[in-house]
């Protein structure tokens, strides 16, 4: 009995024991590569839900008209060839690629387009926000089986910004797995109906999503026929010390979400390459304008001379990069605002003697996302900062669903907030329109902002055809905001990946959400 | 005994009962709009509207809660607002793989505990007996998320013996399920590489899950070791010549097991409402990471579903270990 229970535990540990370190993973001849990412994927449909791990996936499954791609993020054709607008931009027609497939075979025409665009904005989920106010289901109009026509409701020049973000899904499949009427949407929560370059093969919730590489993809494959990948395999690895040692053990080929530590440490190491590449993702401390101390412009001021601007990016490492003005530096029409607040301890008591608490002695509240370490590091930079103004903080975690919450309404909305946040479009009023009155309740505006000659600029630039005509607007947008100080405005931090040597055909673009890859172009060079 | 299961079979209902409301209360009180949540951050008001319109959370409070409490008698326990299926079938889905981990951190902990328990107490002040002081005090205190961690790094990065996470390889499928437990299915399907492979998998998150338990069993099992070892029954029997090891292993432990059955049962129901922070360190995809998740979009229905499986299956234990007691003890039935 003895002995059977030695050799017994004896085998037990020799077959742990013999555990290679993984190699990539294959398919026959191909490789597929292992994303390591935090965030689970629980809908891939595309008029429903998105987030950058979503997206990610939808864009790999998917294919829209047009594609944002290259640093700086520009517009290319994808599934139209060319489109043009009309001089009001009321009117958009798209020339549809006739080479284009479905993965069922079936061609992605004019038809599909339409349908597409109906089924977004009928489900009024997910990306219907962005076009909702400007286009009716009837303005779409199919001109032939490779022209679609949108008619407008009213001037739009960002539209065209839009149209990477709206997939084209195959109506025929989309039909045929109709329930009661929901437009295909159960379906769709784990099935796809795309033209893209992959397709899903398993799909295991909170633990990975396997997707396999299309033969003959319309499009083709950039790193070639020979060298595309037998699939992508997103792998759900939540702990950054965990998808740091996935990483290193080549369980993982490329890994989002590690520590700003864990990046530094793990750039030297051999075999493994790290990017790390400005975004458009910029972080402020939003001001409550409407009640509270904060209400008091000079208060701001004072607030926003005191901050000490290097220690954000000495929280990042180095790897971010001051703001200059509202918009991100990435953005079409940035401009640099040189008034923007810089420390100046003077000047800050300057501005705090013309406020209505001369001598401090008030206390703030300062709510960050609980267990974002970056934000709370800030909060206490700000705590050491404002002590000299004899303003004492509150550095108050809060959960995120909590922190929105509160900051709907200007009467529950905190003193300060840190917020994050991502435009997901290159064109200036994604982000303008962050500053605009209607933009209350949502969480980039928990300042409640509200100045009508910015309101009136920002309504009559997204009118405007030309862009020689919007950019001054923008402009003045900026330096308004700026005056105004709803916000210390932050910075713009890196945006960082870790992966193995031998993964080619990384391509940063910074319209992307947080943690996107374009998996499309990645291969493995290596035997 | 009719009565005595009859009593405690409606005690069990009452039990459930309030255990979902109280949840039911907590969770929407909580601050947080779902709704908003899934809408996305650019979401505007109406298209708010209309998942607050599709998930019935548009109705007030009570009428939530009547439609809710309809539901889950007739074993409907609502919809994800995240991933938009029923939490039935998620909990299916869930539930085999906290299972798996559940027994076999238990098992790890009887086959660990119940022996170092039983030499401890043999070994009484002995350098065994510190040993296993200072590993039980250990089990207990150290914090599962750092244990957990810690061995991520030294068997799974530094020695490379053992994975890091998940349940089996990426790119090999799980058994054709039969249990949905992959070391039983992949057994009897006669995949013995998927078994070990599954088996690689367990060790580590086991190991952490069973830490704590495995310290209490080698406690209590001393204790009543101890307490076994000076009875009159022992002593009679070493008088009469029996040997030492058939006195202990046999005649003691027996008798010293009892309450560490106990202690067992109970453990068993604290495992499944603690296997949240290992399940996350290790993505073990089970309802505790099920349950996170979810908590952190504000979608309360699959908390509500988690809470009603760990309280179901902590309460039935106890109805277990009560008619155990009522069945050894038939003054308890009468009480």
């Amino acid at each position: 009995m003895k002995k059977f229970v030695m050799l017994g535990l004896a085998a037990a540990l020799l077959s742990t024991a013999a555990l290679p370190a993984a190699a990539f993973e294959r398919v026959g001849d191909r490789k597929v590569i292992v994303f390591g990412g935090r965030q689970q994927v629980p809908v891939i449909d595309p008029h429903v839900r998105y987030d950058w791990s979503i997206r990610m996936m939808q864009q790999s499954l998917y294919d829209a008209m047009a594609k944002y791609n290259g640093n700086p993020a520009k517009i290319e054709p994808w599934l139209a060839q060319k489109w043009e607008s009309s001089p009001d931009a009321k009117t958009w027609t798209f020339h549809l690629v006739r080479n284009a497939k479905f993965h069922n075979g079936d061609p992605v025409d004019a038809e599909a387009v339409r349908y597409s665009f109906e089924r977004g904005l009928k489900l009024n989920k997910g990306v219907a926000w962005m076009l909702k106010d400007v286009l009716d289901p009837s303005g779409i109009e199919v001109v032939d089986a490779h022209t679609v026509r949108f008619n407008l409701k009213s001037s739009y020049a960002p539209f065209i910004s839009w149209i990477p973000w709206w997939y084209i899904v195959n109506p025929k499949q989309v039909k045929a797995n109709e329930v009661d009427g929901d437009y295909g949407q159960k379906w769709l929560t784990e099935n796809a109906a795309g033209s893209g370059p992959f397709k899903t093969k398993r799909w295991e919730q909170n633990v990975l999503y396997e997707l396999v590489a299309v033969d003959n993809y319309w499009k083709g494959w950039p790193q070639g026929e020979k060298n595309r990948p037998a699939g992508i395999i997103y792998k759900i690895i939540r702990e950054p010390a965990a998808q740091k040692a996935a990483l290193q053990r080549g369980e993982a080929d490329i890994v989002e979400g590690l520590t700003p530590d864990d990046y530094d440490q793990i750039k030297s190491t051999k075999g493994i390459v790290v990017q790390s590449h400005a975004g458009m993702t910029t972080f402020g401390i939003k001001f409550n304008t409407q009640t509270g101390p904060t209400k008091d412009i000079n208060l701001r001021k004072a607030i926003a001379y005191a901050v000490d601007y290097d220690s954000f990016v000495k929280v990042y490492n180095g790897a971010a990069i001051l703001e200059t003005s509202p918009f991100p530096q990435g953005m079409q029409g940035h401009v640099d605002v040189p008034e923007r607040p810089k420390q100046d301890l003077a000047k800050a008591k300057e501005y705090l003697a013309k406020s209505a608490y001369p001598n401090g002695g008030i206390e703030l509240d300062y709510y960050h996302v609980a267990g974002l370490e970056e934000a709370r590091r800030i909060g206490l930079v700000l705590l050491d900062n404002l002590s000299k103004l004899n303003i004492k903080v509150n550095v108050t975690p809060e959960q995120w669903p909590n922190m929105v919450a509160k900051g709907s309404k200007p009467d529950t909305a905190p003193n300060m907030t840190s917020v994050y946040v991502t435009p997901i479009s290159t064109d200036p009023d994604a982000v303008a329109y962050q500053y605009h009155r209607n933009a209350w309740g949502q969480y980039f505006a928990m300042s409640h902002y509200n100045n009508a000659d910015v309101n009136a600029l920002i309504d009559k630039a997204r009118t405007l055809g030309k862009w020689e005509e919007r950019a001054p607007l923008y402009a003045e947008i900026q330096k308004k905001i700026v005056a105004d100080q709803p916000e210390v405005f932050g910075m713009i931090q890196n945006r960082r990946w870790a992966h193995r040597d031998y993964l080619k055909g990384f391509a940063f673009s910074p319209v992307r959400f947080t943690g996107e890859v374009d998996l499309y172009p990645l291969w493995i060079d290596a035997k | 005994m009719v009565l005595f299961v009859g009593k405690r079979l409606l005690l069990f209902g009452f039990m459930l009962l309030g255990l979902l409301t109280i949840m039911f209360l907590i969770t929407n009180v909580a601050p947080g709009d779902p709704a908003k949540l899934m809408a996305g951050q650019n979401a505007t008001q109406d298209m708010v509207e209309t998942i607050r319109r599709e998930y019935g959370l548009d109705k007030s409070l009570p009428e939530q809660y009547a439609v809710y409490i309809g539901g889950v008698l007739r074993g409907d326990l609502g919809r994800s607002i995240v991933s938009t299926k029923p939490v039935v079938e998620e909990l299916l889905r869930y539930f085999p793989a906290t299972f798996e981990l559940v027994l076999v951190a238990m098992g790890l902990g009887i086959l660990i505990g119940v022996p170092f328990g039983m030499l401890s107490a043999v070994y009484r002040d002995s350098w065994i007996d510190h040993a296993t002081r200072i590993f039980s005090v250990s089990g207990v205190a150290l914090p599962a998320f750092w244990f957990g961690l810690l061995l991520q790094l030294y068997f799974a990065v530094h020695l490379e013996w053992l994975p890091v996470s998940g349940r089996l390889e990426l790119i090999t499928p799980p058994p054709e399920p039969v249990s949905r437990l992959y070391l039983i299915d992949s057994l009897l399907r006669g995949e013995f590489d998927t078994f070990r492979e599954a088996f690689q998998h367990i060790i580590l998150p086991a190991l952490v899950l069973s830490f704590p338990c495995l310290a209490s069993i080698l406690r209590v099992n001393r204790a009543e070791m101890l307490e076994v070892l000076q009875s009159d029954y022992i002593v009679a029997a070493r008088a009469n010549g029996i040997p030492a090891f058939r006195i202990i292993t046999v005649y003691a432990l027996k008798n010293a097991m009892l309450p560490t059955l106990a202690i067992i049962g109970l453990r068993f129901g604290w495992m499944l409402g603690s296997t949240v922070l290992v399940e996350t360190v290790f993505d073990w995809p089970g309802i505790g990471l099920y349950a996170v998740q979810s908590a952190l979009y504000s979608d309360f229905k699959p908390v509500l579903g988690v809470t009603l499986l760990i309280g179901f299956c902590f309460i039935f234990i106890n109805f277990l270990i009560d008619l155990a007691y009522g069945w050894l003890d038939p003054r308890l039935r009468t009480q």
